[in-house]
């Protein structure tokens, strides 16, 4: 019954994306509106198929369903509901249902959002462009990882359940599918992108049509990346947040170009510049969630967080070689239009600091990717074994981030086309003081070592430049101010910032240790104090949990532990954290001896400024809200500053209404 | 850019001192700062921090992409006992990592040496960025440039065409309504 159900979903969705790219398309060559416009059944077929197949599968999976393999490998009769249903996204097979189902939605709440203009070439070739990536994902689903395969289990059959690393923390609901709203969220704003070069429309009207578009899905691949980093942190036990690990990295780099395209189109919006560069950097955005789902997925590299393997690794590297491939094309073609009109004045300008941005995070970008496929080009050269790890990204990421940080202090106080050395004078007066007094402060407290005591300062260099700028928008406008795109990035660069501090502050500080403790056995380390008190045992239904009861600094008792899964026989540890606004202090138990031996092996890390990672990720999101909702609004492609005196006359700026209508 | 070319505003405050003076003592106070932050007493690493440091640059020989400090596993425990004798003998931590390296080959290393073509991993970065800055030094060239570049001839017979209103120079003119490249098709 399920497999049925989920089969028929597939198929639907399958045939209503094909057929909708042949009717689409034709309807684009022959120029036959009433063709374009069945875009919207197409559209919405595609999304009952993808939610028919995730009401399957997650049908199967609440029933216990182990006629379908999926259920099987990674249902359980004794997972938890929460972690029963997160079951669909814990391997391949259910993940490509969620991604598919998701980009149902898009497709749904695209062809909704631009109802009125469905027969416009420009939404007919980005819907166009939805469908194709919609189709190689139901194929995906219909071939080389079907989720709904049969299978007779033997009587009495129960699975193994989820990877046990996976049913160890509620976070495993949300991050995931946060992490595929923003990854094929840019499925939008890359179609787009596509139609604007298919059409020849190349200007602004496409880049405004999505904006919006862009943005959510950067904020959703934002929470979803912190939410991954705040799941390691919690579960697996190494006290550590990020690994730089190939699933880490390649959801990093998305949100790298795609950092650097929100800020670049902003170039474009104003002077109508960069048109390659910014779509270039959209299709590489797109690009690289394919390449990075390629990378973690097929087993060309190996990682902690890699938790299947399959056969999708041609169809992914074909599919994304595809995707290289039109969008270099296209680019090509549309070549002559694509020029830009404009140039930039002077590199002392918003628009300077734009272009400087897009330098260091494409060489972050680049660096990340580097030291990700390195060892795999290594060992196909000479057949070396290599290994590229985290002291190479930290140390390559500190000094882009750092430059990353001053050019966030210098940049929001910039103005368009040109800055004299006077006003940076007056405007950076204050961010540098308070940069110079964080740095003070982190020295007062203890703080030592040239490299983060700079970031603290940029740190506050940055925060000064960003509370400038809102505290000014707020006593111009009240608490309006706030809301819209650019007082709206104010708060996600405060957001950054202290993601920023804490990176530096937590892998500059950490201090690790090792205790074997008998029951009453206090130790001291890194200012605190611990008292084992002894050992606990407690039954739950999946797992049983071997716990060491532990007080910091007299709070507590806080209870790491290693659980033993019912079905596996594989043992894993829960750390116990203490949070506050200064330090962490994480304990991990490495042994935990039964019998006659109470003692126990403990694992301490004390990190400083770990929660402001959270903190900071939430302000992000926070201010992504800010920048999404509209703030006061004003034409985005009227010319803010006079043009030069005799280079160009003033343009009329007809029908710009309608232009900003779906902006 | 520079400060000659500044006209007088309602911010700039006379004097020269007056105007650097802030940035001066913010120099001073961030020099001094710094120097007590490079020079300034610290706890000596203990030998639990030396062990800890040197096992993060080790990878577990069992694992996947976790470093000694990181890993559970009973071969990266044994590694980390290891260690701590070796820094207990007076080892440095070049010692000891090419000890491993000597034992468990180059890919026990996190962090892959600056000889023969892992070189590489190092070196294309800070080439990539060159590259760009100097991609950008020069589309600043050209654009400063074409600042002093003056209207073509073919410009000018084109602007008078459109001021007489005649049909035939417009006609090659890009649509004046269409300024932002949106095409005929909007």
């Amino acid at each position: 019954m399920n497999v049925a159900l989920g089969r028929a979903g597939v198929t639907l969705g399958l045939v209503a994306a094909i057929l909708g790219v042949i009717t689409v398309g034709y309807g684009l060559i022959r120029r036959r509106p009433d063709l374009i416009r069945l875009s919207r059944a197409y559209a919405v077929l595609v999304f009952v198929g993808g939610i028919l197949a995730f009401i399957a599968m997650e049908r199967a999976l609440i029933t216990r369903d182990f006629t379908v393999q999926f259920v099987a490998n990674n249902g359980s009769s004794k997972t938890p509901a929460l972690y029963n249903f997160a079951t669909l996204w814990s391997a391949l097979e259910g993940s490509i249902i969620l991604w598919s189902a998701i980009l149902g939605g898009y497709l749904v709440a695209v062809v909704f959002k631009f109802r009125k203009r469905l027969a416009d070439p420009l939404v007919g070739w980005a819907l166009l462009t939805m469908l194709v990536v919609a189709a190689f994902f139901f194929f995906l689903m219909a071939g080389p990882a079907n989720p709904f395969k049969n299978f007779s289990p033997p009587v009495g059959f129960d699975g193994p359940g989820p990877n046990p690393l996976l049913q160890n923390h509620p976070l495993m609901a949300f991050h995931p599918p946060m992490l595929y709203l923003g990854y094929v969220g840019f499925t939008v704003p890359f179609a787009f992108a596509i139609a604007a070069l298919a059409t020849g429309r190349v200007g602004e009207g496409w880049l405004l049509a999505t904006r919006r578009w862009t943005l959510i899905a950067w904020g959703f691949l934002t929470a979803g990346i912190i939410l991954g980093s705040w799941w390691s942190y919690e579960v697996l036990g190494w006290g550590g947040y990020w690994a730089w690990d190939p699933v880490e990295n390649a959801s990093f780099m998305p949100w790298l170009t795609g950092t650097a395209y929100l800020h670049s189109v902003m170039v474009q919006e104003r002077r109508g510049m960069l048109r390659v560069w910014n779509i270039s950097l959209l299709c590489a955005t797109f690009a690289l969630t394919i390449l990075g789902t390629f990378i973690t997925r097929s087993g060309v590299l190996e990682s902690v967080h890699a938790f299947t393997e399959s056969s999708i690794g041609p169809s992914l590297i074909a599919f994304f070689a595809l995707i290289v491939f039109v969008t270099v094309g296209l680019i090509g073609w549309r070549g002559d239009r694509l020029r830009s009109p404009g140039r930039i004045d002077s590199p002392l300008s918003r628009e300077g600091a734009f272009l400087a941005n897009n330098v260091l995070f494409g060489a972050f970008a680049f660096v990340i990717l580097l030291g990700t496929v390195f060892p795999l080009v290594v060992e196909a050269i000479n057949n070396d074994r290599i290994s590229v790890g985290v002291p190479y990204f930290n140390r390559m990421s500190m000094p882009i981030g750092m430059a990353l940080l001053f050019l966030m202090a210098v940049a929001p106080v910039l103005p368009w086309r040109k800055a004299s050395a006077e006003l940076l004078r007056h405007r950076l007066i204050w961010p540098a003081w308070i940069g110079a007094g964080s740095m003070v402060f982190a020295v007062a407290v203890g703080a030592r070592g040239l490299a983060p005591v700079i970031a603290f300062g940029l740190g506050g260099f940055a925060a000064g430049s960003a509370g400038r700028q809102l505290v000014l928008a707020a006593r111009r406008q009240g608490w309006r101010g706030l809301v819209g795109r650019a007082n709206g990035g104010m708060v996600v660069h405060l957001g950054v910032v202290m993601i920023a501090v804490a990176f530096a502050a937590s892998s500059s500080y950490v201090r690790q240790a090792e205790f074997t403790l008998r029951p009453g056995d206090i130790a001291e380390f890194a200012g605190h104090t611990l008292l084992y008190e002894g050992q606990n045992i407690k039954e739950e239904s999946a797992k049983t949990l071997n716990q060491a009861l532990v007080r910091i600094d007299g709070t507590g008792p806080w209870a790491p532990s290693l659980n033993k899964f019912a079905n596996g026989q594989t043992t894993i540890g829960t750390p116990s954290v203490r949070s506050t606004f200064t330090d962490d202090v994480a304990l991990s138990v490495i042994d935990i001896r039964g019998g006659d031996d109470p003692s126990v092996t403990i694992r301490v890390t004390v990190q400083p400024l770990i929660i402001w990672l959270w903190i900071g990720g939430a302000v992000m999101a926070f201010g992504t809200l800010l920048a999404v909702f509209p703030g006061k609004r004003r034409n985005p492609i009227d010319a803010v500053s006079s043009p030069l005196a005799g280079t160009a006359p003033p343009r009329p700026e007809p029908e710009s209404d309608r232009t900003v209508a779906n902006a | 850019m520079t400060a000659a070319s500044v006209k007088p505003s309602a911010f700039s405050s006379g004097s020269p001192l007056r105007r650097i003076g802030p940035w001066l003592l913010l120099g001073v106070v961030i020099v001094a700062t710094l120097s007590l932050a490079v020079f300034g007493t610290r706890d000596a690493p203990t030998i639990q921090d030396r062990v800890s440091s040197i096992s993060r640059t080790v990878k577990c020989p069992v694992c996947s992409g976790e470093s000694v400090a990181e890993s559970n596993a009973p071969a990266s425990q044994e590694i980390r006992r290891d260690i701590a004798v070796r820094v207990q003998e007076g080892q440095t931590d070049d010692e000891i990592r090419s000890y491993y390296v000597g034992r468990y080959g180059e890919a026990i290393l996190l962090t892959p040496s600056a000889s023969g073509i892992n070189a590489l991993v190092w070196i294309l970065p800070v080439v990539a960025l060159a590259v760009a800055l100097a991609g950008l030094v020069i589309v600043f060239r050209r654009w400063s440039n074409e600042l002093a570049e003056t209207a073509s001839p073919e410009d000018r017979r084109l602007v008078e065409a459109a001021l007489r209103g005649d049909e035939t120079g417009s006609s090659e003119l890009a649509d004046p309504d269409d300024g932002h490249g949106e095409g005929d098709s909007r």
